[in-house]
């Protein structure tokens, strides 16, 4: 813990303003929120639809066929674990190297990671083919005496994700128990009685406080070599097979950094959105856009490097079977998809980064929103062309989505959007312990938050519900 | 359990009252693990004074090996009992386990840190135990458990000279 | 000693008919699709004849060859399959254990051949043709991968056969239903194993190369490349 000259004050009227600012979205609902949770629930049932009839009527009705035999699930597949590397980033690195900053943005980023691994989880189960049996990947003594082949890059996938996702939850879970604390102490009712089975009993002793930051510190080491060994694996599915433009020694590398920098854009918009619509300007402020867009930044040109490498290596390779699916993503079928990711993944974001007086909110906004449409259209270009063209041009194909794929996509898009806005309704999104008073912790860099401004009451706060103050619950 | 508690501001008012409870334990009988803090944010151990050492991260590193022998156990054993050969690689391929060892060595050190953690701070436990929720409004509790009757009166006046806001009682 | 089983197909003779098409078809019991799906690239032919067109009008010719499971002893397919329902069995042969298979295509994309073949559906015979059923082959439900087998159901059968008249399998004595019902002879099957066998004698002819060879797969079947030069056809 950094050392702090000024006394703690952890009860005057600021720091109960920012808890009463925190806690409102839990304890005041709008017609907004149920709205959009009924337009997201409908999506994503018509999503569950689409899987039924698909499952009911076969694969056949979705676009994959002969030789693309994979083609928008996995796509969303890969986008979606892509994704979940925000959180590791932002909670993990930068906790290990005191980033002050980082204190407001932990909770919204580790989120993304639990979610975008649920979202992205499913996507193995829905593209099987007899997808009831899915069980089968898992490794549990069977009445068959048979187990699942550890030699396949699947199952490293099934492990990998299933340690991520574990060590992910265990890092969003354990720092909110104190915060369902604090929200047990505000609730009456039912309310009361969830969060205080939620809080485990939580009482705030020194012992708790002193594992609790042992055991976040112990996950912040453990989880980055995990995150990077999962985006690994899931590029190992391609790398191990023997496609032309799949078998690249870099796809490792390659993805992880596609991951991080896809993740930070997700991180980005969903900041912004939950500032919009939390009211949250006071704690998730410019400065924080300008810090994770520098970070943007430098992903950007680390894809562009690793994209560039790749290409050159192929293009001077010139092999035959790999320059039937280059030349059909530069110049040919692909072309369009191609330069409107080079476009999106950096001609627009780079000069917005770039330009100080660019990296404004709106402006990372803006180039996080490219950023993640290029990083889907690069997983797309990643599974599709090379399937088109692969050795034996007789058995060349195309692909084509049809509605079920889409519908599914979208469906699982607003399924990940529906658990983040449950989320920010039933946890503080913000971590009230960790998000320090103005007085205290000077290791916070200057304007990472400017002092709010003075709620001038003067009075004494007394324990009761926050006043709504208007509509301005989600 | 019985106790009195003092409800403090903010943290040098604790100190203070911590301080002034530890000069006067022999004076009022008390014993320093009677004395509990309870804070909504953590305190700095020049308060509450130095945590006892914990061996979370060796045990950590038990649980990684604990894990990384799983994961070859797992590999080796369920590929012999029912060796079907592929592609020309051995029954048990050495880059694969590796990747299996991997996985499991670090699902165990993440499984011994959550199981270790929640023994250690004994949650979760819901029987009733110390606490106001002033607490979450960012008072920080200095409590005295199991007091004699006749001394509470002394360490009300203690407590309230040293800083606090409020005094109170349980049972 | 095991069973090694290999396959020669001998380029001169093949005439391109695409009666092993047609039988395996029937012997394996393998469903057609419906046109469009088939435009889809959907049609689950085990065995096909690829043909090439080479060189500009006037001067064109046609390359052509029956592309088949190559059986490879190094099979990319095998270990990428989750589940095992592609493995390697004793015989040498790339076994598809259809009860095993989940549908994750893993195997279809390693396969640099492509002659790996998904049911989209749940194949529909129009009728009769429901009546003419193989009994010695299942039926594959949808979602389950499927591929030449080299007929191991004709293998498997003659084995008892001979097993039961305790003695050796003769070369020539099984065929799969490919070889059977090609009229000019081209295919040729047997055991590798056998160094007298009429395979293993075509297979070290000069004419012989592998499909991809360089691709390291090893696979078991033999294309004996055509004498006449270009310049004809």
């Amino acid at each position: 813990m950094e050392t702090n000259r000024a006394a703690q004050n952890m009860a005057d009227p600021e720091a109960e303003r920012i808890r009463e600012d925190l806690l409102r979205p839990l304890f005041h609902t709008s017609w907004r929120f149920y709205t959009g949770v009924g337009v997201l629930v409908a999506i994503g049932l018509a999503g569950m639809a689409a899987f039924a009839y698909q499952v009911y009527s076969g694969m056949g009705v979705a676009g994959i066929t002969r030789p693309v035999f994979w083609g928008f699930y996995i796509t969303n597949f890969v986008f979606w674990i892509g994704i979940s590397h925000a959180g590791t980033l932002i909670s993990a690195i930068l906790r290990l190297v005191n980033a002050g900053w980082r204190r407001p943005v932990t909770r919204c980023a580790e989120a993304i990671t639990v979610f975008a691994l649920a979202i992205g989880g499913q996507f193995p189960i829905i593209h099987l083919g007899r997808p009831w049996l899915f069980f089968w990947l898992i490794p549990y003594p069977s009445e068959r005496h048979i187990w699942p082949n550890f030699r396949s890059p699947l199952l490293w996938d099934f492990l990998a994700i299933s340690t991520y996702i574990t060590g992910s939850l265990t890092f969003l879970l354990l720092p909110i128990i104190p915060d369902w604390a604090t929200v047990r102490d505000r609730s009456t009712g039912l309310r009361k009685r969830i969060y205080t089975f939620l809080a485990l009993g939580w009482q705030g002793t020194p012992r708790e406080w002193h594992r609790l930051e042992l055991a976040m510190r112990i996950m912040s080491v453990v989880i980055i070599p995990v995150a990077v060994s999962v985006h690994t694996i899931v590029s190992w599915d391609f790398a191990m097979a023997l496609v032309p433009m799949w078998h690249s020694t870099m796809f490792g590398p390659y993805f992880v950094a596609g991951a991080i920098f896809s993740g930070i854009a997700a991180l980005i918009i969903a900041m912004a959105l939950l500032r919009k619509f939390l009211h949250l300007e006071q704690y998730l402020k410019p400065i924080h856009f300008d810090n994770l867009g520098k970070l943007l930044l430098l992903m950007s040109l680390l894809w562009l490097y690793f994209i560039f490498a790749e290409r050159l290596t192929v293009w001077y390779g010139n092999e035959t079977s790999e320059m039937a699916t280059f030349w059909s993503i530069q110049r040919g079928k692909f072309a369009g998809l191609f330069w409107t990711m080079v476009f999106c993944n950096f001609l627009i974001p780079f000069p917005i980064l770039a330009i100080k007086k660019l990296r404004t909110i709106t402006g990372t906004v803006i180039a996080s929103s490219t950023v993640v449409v290029g990083m889907w259209l690069e997983r797309f270009l990643i599974v599709v062309p090379p399937l088109e063209r692969k050795y034996l041009p007789y058995d060349w194909g195309s692909y084509r989505p049809t509605w079920v794929e889409i519908t599914v996509m979208i469906g699982t898009a607003a399924g990940m959007v529906l658990l983040y806005v449950l989320f920010a309704k039933f946890v503080p999104i913000i971590s009230i312990w960790e998000f320090k008073g103005p007085q205290s912790k000077v290791s916070v860099p200057a304007g990472s938050f400017a002092a709010p401004a003075q709620s001038g009451t003067g009075l004494q706060p007394t324990y009761q519900s926050p006043l709504p103050r208007g509509d301005v619950g989600i | 359990m019985n106790a009195i508690y003092g409800l403090f501001s903010d943290s040098d008012s604790a100190r203070n009252a911590l301080s002034v409870l530890r000069t006067s334990s022999s004076e009022l009988h008390i014993k320093t693990e009677s004395i509990r803090v309870i804070s909504s944010e953590p305190l700095e151990e020049e308060i509450t004074g130095k945590e006892k050492r914990s061996l979370m991260p060796w045990i950590a590193v038990v649980g990684g090996i604990l894990g990384g022998t799983a994961g070859y156990a797992l590999a080796a054993f369920t590929q012999r009992t029912y060796p079907l050969p592929t592609g020309g690689m051995p029954i048990v391929a050495l880059w694969p386990t590796g990747i299996v060892i991997y996985e499991l060595t670090m699902m165990g050190a993440i499984l011994a840190t959550i199981v270790t953690f929640l023994i250690t701070v004994g949650l979760p436990r819901y029987t009733r135990r110390i606490y106001d929720p002033e607490v979450s409004h960012g008072k920080i509790l200095v409590a005295l458990i199991d007091t004699d009757q006749e001394l509470r009166a002394k360490l009300r006046q203690k407590l309230l000279e040293a800083g606090a806001e409020q005094v109170k009682e349980i049972a | 000693m095991a069973h090694r089983w290999g396959m020669v197909i001998d380029l001169d003779r093949c005439t391109g008919c695409e009666a092993c098409v047609v039988a395996c078809h029937a012997e394996n019991n393998i469903a057609t699709v419906k046109p469009q799906q088939a435009a889809k690239g959907r049609a689950m032919h085990w065995i096909h004849v690829e043909r090439y067109w080479e060189g500009e009008y006037p001067n064109m010719h046609v390359r052509f060859q029956p592309v088949l499971c190559q059986q490879c002893d190094a099979a990319p397919c095998e270990p990428v399959c989750p589940t095992y329902a592609s493995y390697h069995n004793e015989e040498g042969l790339n076994a598809q254990v259809y009860n095993r298979c989940i549908g994750t295509r893993y195997c279809a994309n390693a396969c640099p051949y492509t002659v790996r073949f998904f049911n989209w559906f749940n194949p529909v015979w129009d009728k009769p043709l429901h009546l003419q059923f193989n009994p010695d082959v299942s039926v594959r439900e949808v979602g389950v991968m499927e591929k030449c087998t080299f007929c191991n159901q004709r293998i498997t059968a003659a084995e008892i056969h001979a097993r039961a008249e305790s003695r050796e399998l003769k070369d020539g004595e099984v065929n799969p239903a490919c070889v059977q019902s090609c009229p000019a002879g081209a295919m040729v099957f047997g055991d590798l194993n056998d160094p007298k066998s009429q395979v293993s004698r075509l297979a070290r002819l000069e004419r012989g190369t592998k499909l991809l060879a360089e691709l390291g797969t090893s696979p078991k079947i033999t294309y004996l490349e055509r004498e006449s030069s270009h310049g004809d056809e």
